[in-house]
């Protein structure tokens, strides 16, 4: 068998659309690229990308950046799958209900892209730390959830590491390719963290969840919403009809067939019309509506983003589109900018130089005292081995009462160590600072006496 | 009233299954979607990945038409088709694979060339829903859509090349009568309250409402009563201008109750009718573009060949010349507004009854018209349904591709126009289509094999184009460097985001519901950015 | 622009950690949610219980009216901080039994802030001023206990007995309220 020469041929020519745009130059590349077959090399065997959600635009983002030459994939979901994934989640099959959605789309990629070596996580985005996330060069995401996006973002932020002059350290950008789609409608974004605006500097362009007034659903109800909402959050309550203990949960088909039974009784009661079993469930579970298009749209644009950062082959996005696929197919592009109160991204750390014999007292006399803080009454926090813990705060009685024997300890006593972050807040500045310990040598201190 | 609920709400697997997008467009629109059949011509990536986004939704059925068979290049860029697919038909691989999707789905592949349809079996197209096409040559391209056209088959011809993609639709005549718009003006009637309404709200009277209920007081009923004092005093006019509107707004400050320190209770509803005045004091009246829809000719002069709609539509003229005194019939929907459980009802009850009447009476201009004409009944559902959204029904009026590529003069100018914007994105459509006359002429796409050599003659296609629409040159030649350094190459992230979006306009016309781009849509992956033409 | 590919052409391997690097970072809406209570500014007639300081996500609002229908009475609502926060306004229940034309036996509160009307701005000193609003000018309009609210608005004095009635423990029509005067 002529074998491996036979087989790179074929490898050669499988990639030859895509070794057009990274082996020539076009008068539109960035003036730095540099066209070279290393250009694929590295996205074939170097780079590597989490997808975060193997969900309607997981799935899409995991083959898009298969077919674009990504082999070092990691997905991340919690997820198991559902029949009503199966109108968009296209690498699952209904044999394959109830299974990890991460497995099974890895699975899948892994066989139908040869060379692919998608790594499967079937767990929350939340178990893994920071040395996991470390190890990649973009993370790219497809959630439908705006918890998981905050702390996702939170943590790209926390891994950004500053030069001793305070500038940010290139390096250390894990750059943040975001999507997400309702409807007919979606949105895709990059985020380099530090740079641009971050998923916290642009949290109002998430639409609040639908709520009405609890008022309302009690007494003047008019909507066939309303008397879900009535069932799921005052009757349900009432009547624990699975007792005490159960809560209503929106996936059990005999709570859902109990609270439509519930809901079309408030409506024929007040004569209102269409409660059925799809709004029904609409409202228990927030449904948002999904179809197969509008996702594959997104998540080949947030691919296409994810392509440029890595191949610096054209510029990329600046830096968020949406996209409105209802009345012909509209996009628009625009620069999303990043606030200079953003509590993830403008929150730098900054340095306090301490002894190491410093008490916590000294700590907080420094942030009033000091030129550089001038605070009134700092609250201050920390986390030590995951928890959080209250070190001082003497607005809230309660906390000042249990915390004033803080004020005395060292700060070595309390957990805290060199290199440790404490956050305060304070009246005088706009967000909670995170401040990074310093200890001082002791030898220093002897000299500037 | 009260109805037995059913005891076992289970749903259909099939609901279950279609549960997130059956929101979007309804049981119905899921059964038009069902009996649609599209055809596929050139299984490429970007005509996998359209035809994915169409079998997913579950669509009736596919027909791929592609004589060519797998190469490794398109192993590297196509989803739908396996290593073990090389040398064999493309058309059939990809149909397998796709088929796998969704076990609804019937699929056909047929392997032979477009151009030997065209010359040997023309009505084979003649099944299809729409008829989709990737990859084609100029010439099959004029020939294909000017057949299509003939036979009245909607036609969306793409392409994928470097970061570019394209769309072009082309639909003789589509009507939509559920167009979804983001924001539907109400039908309130307030100018002209039918009988039921006037008698509702004459006999609401806003003084002798206990304070408890005169929070929960509809805004509609607030702001009629506002305009009745108004009017008392105005000669019976209508306030239009700003001055009289905020007239309006001053009365209606007056309603709201205040305390026994005199300051103005803070009540919801109040506020709702302060932000309501002006849309609610637009007068009823006849869309303009629904006027040109029920004077069109195709409404006048029905044959039994008219459509529904355009028999709706000449029923609805009808309707709107005798019992709705120039007016379309009340659409029938309340907007949601802070109100008690009754009066809410009782309004919306109102509204609904009225709408049901006038489209009753609709339906039965619509049956003497079908009966005269002896040709098939429509349901009275359907009838519902257009009276519902006659205030939004949509027409397109489209062109035929062959036209366009003919470059007429009123096509020329066009483009001239954009041209003179200057706008990119139109400037991207030359160089598409100078791309599509170089792939005629050399028999590859420009840059294939290496791109500084192919330029001079890429410039020379786009010049030639441009002469054609008397335009002068392009000042640079970047453009013509980017085509060729593409070099025909087809990026899956764009021929995924094409098929994302072309398979959405497909459904759109096969379910005739939400509004198609009319006619051609251009993105640019490489700047994120798009633009829509109407050739 | 940055260039990734210049940049990282090698990635630290899966857990290398970097030295000070593993301390767990606060979220945004710890960062948050310490800011509003550090700026907490309660009225005379309110108070805070943390059951564990160093939880900030969790704690108890007591009000006690000094004027009013509710005067004399002690008010205890549960706040819990979701990891939504401020995006989300926190869960809020009353503890005691009240009888409140907007509070009902089970706890829910009708105020606007904490549902359709919240906004990331507002903090939990909005929703403390809201909440001892609705002590003093109890809203029959919107009710919650719809009982209560018609009885307030057609009987005051009859409202204000039974309000008394409830704080000092007992029932109110076929409701039981525990005692809860200071």
């Amino acid at each position: 068998m002529a074998g491996e020469s036979q087989t790179s041929d074929h490898n050669q020519r499988r990639w030859h659309h895509i070794k057009k745009l990274l082996e020539r130059s076009g008068p539109f590349c960035h003036p730095d690229f540099e066209p070279s077959p290393d250009i694929l090399d590295f996205i074939m065997n170097s780079c590597k990308v989490l997808v975060v959600g193997a969900g309607g635009l997981g799935c899409e983002l995991l083959k898009d950046l298969a077919l674009m030459g990504f082999k070092k994939i990691h997905v991340i979901d919690l997820d198991t799958i559902e029949l009503s994934n199966l109108n968009r989640q296209f690498l699952f099959r209904k044999n394959d209900i109830g299974l990890s959605k991460a497995k099974c789309a890895v699975d899948f990629v892994n066989k139908r892209v040869p060379g692919c070596e998608a790594v499967a996580h079937h767990c929350a985005i939340q178990d893994f730390d920071e040395g996991f996330y470390r190890q990649f060069h973009i993370v790219v995401c497809g959630l439908d959830s705006i918890v998981a996006r905050r702390w996702l973002n939170g943590m790209l932020m926390s891994l950004l590491q500053y030069n001793d002059d305070g500038s940010l350290d290139q390096s250390s950008i894990i750059p943040l390719v975001d999507g997400g789609t309702e409807g007919f409608k979606g949105n895709a974004r990059v985020i380099l963290p530090g740079l641009s605006a971050c998923i916290e500097c642009t949290l109002d362009l998430y639409p609040p969840q639908k709520t009405y007034p609890l008022c309302t659903v009690a007494n003047t109800p008019r909507l066939p919403e309303h008397c879900v909402e009535y069932v799921k959050v005052i009757q349900w309550a009432k009547e624990n009809p699975w007792g005490n203990s159960v809560q209503l949960d929106g996936d059990d088909p005999h709570h859902l067939a109990w609270v439509l039974e519930r809901a079309q009784e408030r409506a024929n009661k007040h004569g209102i019309t269409g409660v059925t079993y799809r709004l029904t469930q609409g409202v228990l579970k927030n449904i948002i509506p999904a179809v197969a298009s509008t996702n594959a749209a997104i998540a080949a644009v947030c691919a296409t983003e994810v392509f440029k950062l890595a191949t610096s082959s054209c510029a990329n996005m600046n830096n968020y589109m949406i996209m409105n696929m209802a009345d012909g197919v509209y996009t628009y592009t625009f620069n999303a900018e990043k606030r200079s109160d953003c509590l993830a991204c403008s929150n730098v750390t900054r340095v306090m130089e301490i002894e190491p014999e410093a008490t916590l007292q000294a700590i907080y006399n420094k942030l009033c005292d000091d030129q550089d803080y001038m605070m009134k009454s700092p609250g201050i926090t920390t986390i030590i081995n995951g928890r959080n813990k209250t070190l001082y705060m003497a607005s809230v009685k309660s906390i000042e009462e249990r915390t004033r024997d803080n004020l005395k300890k060292k700060v070595t006593e309390l957990g805290l160590y060199n290199g440790a972050d404490i956050l305060v807040a304070d009246i005088t500045t706009p967000n909670t600072l995170t401040i990074k310990l310093k200890f001082s040598e002791l030898e220093d201190i002897e000299m500037t006496h | 009233m009260a109805s037995p609920s059913p005891k076992s709400p289970e749903q259909s697997e099939k609901n279950k299954q279609y549960d997130r997008q059956l929101r979007l467009w309804g049981d119905h629109g899921q059964t038009a979607l069902e009996n649609g059949h599209i055809c596929l011509i050139n299984a490429t990536a970007l005509g996998t990945e359209t035809l994915k986004s169409i079998v997913l939704p579950g669509v009736g059925a596919i027909t791929i038409v592609d004589d060519s068979t797998v190469t490794d290049e398109d192993i590297g860029s196509n989803f739908f088709l396996e290593c073990s697919s090389v040398g064999i038909n493309r058309g059939s691989e990809a149909l397998r694979l796709i088929l796998e999707l969704n076990s609804a789905v019937q699929g056909h592949s047929v392997q032979e060339s477009t151009d030997q349809i065209l010359l040997e079996n023309p009505d084979f197209f003649k099944a299809f829903s729409v008829v989709i096409a990737t990859a084609l040559g100029e010439k099959t391209i004029q020939e294909l859509s000017q057949h299509l056209w003939d036979i009245n088959v909607p036609f969306i011809l793409c392409r994928s090349v470097g970061f570019l993609g394209s769309f072009r639709i082309q639909l003789k005549e589509h009507a939509v009568v559920e167009s979804h718009p983001d924001n539907e003006q109400p039908d309130l009637r307030l100018d002209m309250p039918f009988p039921a309404l006037k008698s509702f709200l004459d006999n609401f009277d806003l003084d002798v409402v206990e304070l408890k209920d005169h929070g929960h007081i509809p805004w509609i009923v607030i702001i009629y009563k506002a305009i009745e004092k108004w009017r008392l005093k105005n000669n019976n006019q209508w306030p239009m201008s700003t001055k009289e509107k905020n007239e309006i707004r001053e009365i209606i400050r007056d309603f709201i109750r205040k305390d026994e320190n005199g300051i103005p209770i803070n009540e919801e509803n109040f506020a709702e009718t302060l932000r309501a005045v002006n849309t609610a004091l637009v007068p009823t009246f006849l869309p303009v573009k629904i006027q040109k829809l029920i004077y069109n000719s195709a409404a006048i002069n029905l044959t039994n060949e008219s459509s529904p709609f355009w028999i709706m539509c000449s029923a609805l003229r009808n309707f709107v010349e005798t019992e709705g005194k120039g007016k379309l019939p009340v659409c029938g929907a309340l907007p949601d507004m802070t109100a008690s459980t009754d009066h809410y009802i009782q309004l919306q009850n109102i509204y609904r009854n009225q709408a049901a009447i006038d489209a009753e009476a609709i339906y039965r201009k619509v049956q003497q018209i079908t009966a005269q004409l002896h040709c098939e009944t429509i349901s009275e559902t359907e009838v519902k349904l257009f009276c519902r959204h006659a205030h939004n029904l949509y027409l397109i009026k489209g062109s035929c591709i062959a036209q366009e590529y003919r470059l007429e003069s009123s096509v020329a100018s066009y483009i001239a126009r954009y041209l003179e914007e200057p706008n990119v994105m139109m400037v991207h459509y030359i160089l598409l289509r100078a791309a599509e006359r170089f792939l005629s002429e050399h028999c590859r796409a420009p840059g294939d094999w290496e791109p500084e050599g192919d330029i001079s003659k890429l410039k020379s296609c786009v010049s030639k184009l441009l002469s054609d629409i008397s335009c002068s040159p392009f000042p640079k030649d970047d453009h013509v460097h980017e085509m060729c350094r593409y070099g025909g190459a087809e990026i899956h992230s764009v021929s995924a985001f094409m098929g994302g979006c072309i398979a959405h306009e497909a459904i759109k016309i096969v379910t005739k519901q939400y509004i198609p781009v009319n006619n051609t849509f251009i993105h640019d992956s490489a700047s994120t950015n798009s633009a829509v033409f109407t050739f | 622009m940055i260039k990734l590919f210049s940049l990282k052409q090698k990635k630290d391997e899966e857990g290398s950690s970097r030295p000070g690097g593993t301390q767990k970072k606060a979220s945004a809406a710890q960062l948050r949610i310490t800011k509003d209570l550090n700026e907490l500014n309660l009225p005379k007639t309110c108070g805070t219980e943390f059951p564990d300081p160093d939880d900030l996500l969790n704690f108890k609002l007591i009000i006690c009216p000094d004027e009013g229908f509710y005067r004399g009475g002690r008010f205890v609502f549960s706040f819990k901080v979701g990891p939504n926060y401020p995006h989300e306004p926190p869960k809020v229940k009353c503890e005691t039994a009240v009888y409140h034309p907007n509070i009902d036996l089970e706890g829910n509160v009708c105020l606007n802030i904490l549902r359709e009307d919240w906004k990331p701005v507002l903090t939990v000193n909005s929703i403390v001023y809201g909440l001892q609003y609705l002590f003093l000018e109890p809203n029959p309009e919107d009710p919650l206990n719809k009982e209560a609210a018609d009885e307030l608005q057609s009987n005051r004095r009859l409202f204000e007995q039974h309000v008394q009635r409830a704080m000092r423990g007992g029932y109110v029509g076929s409701s039981y309220f525990e005692r809860c005067l200071k």
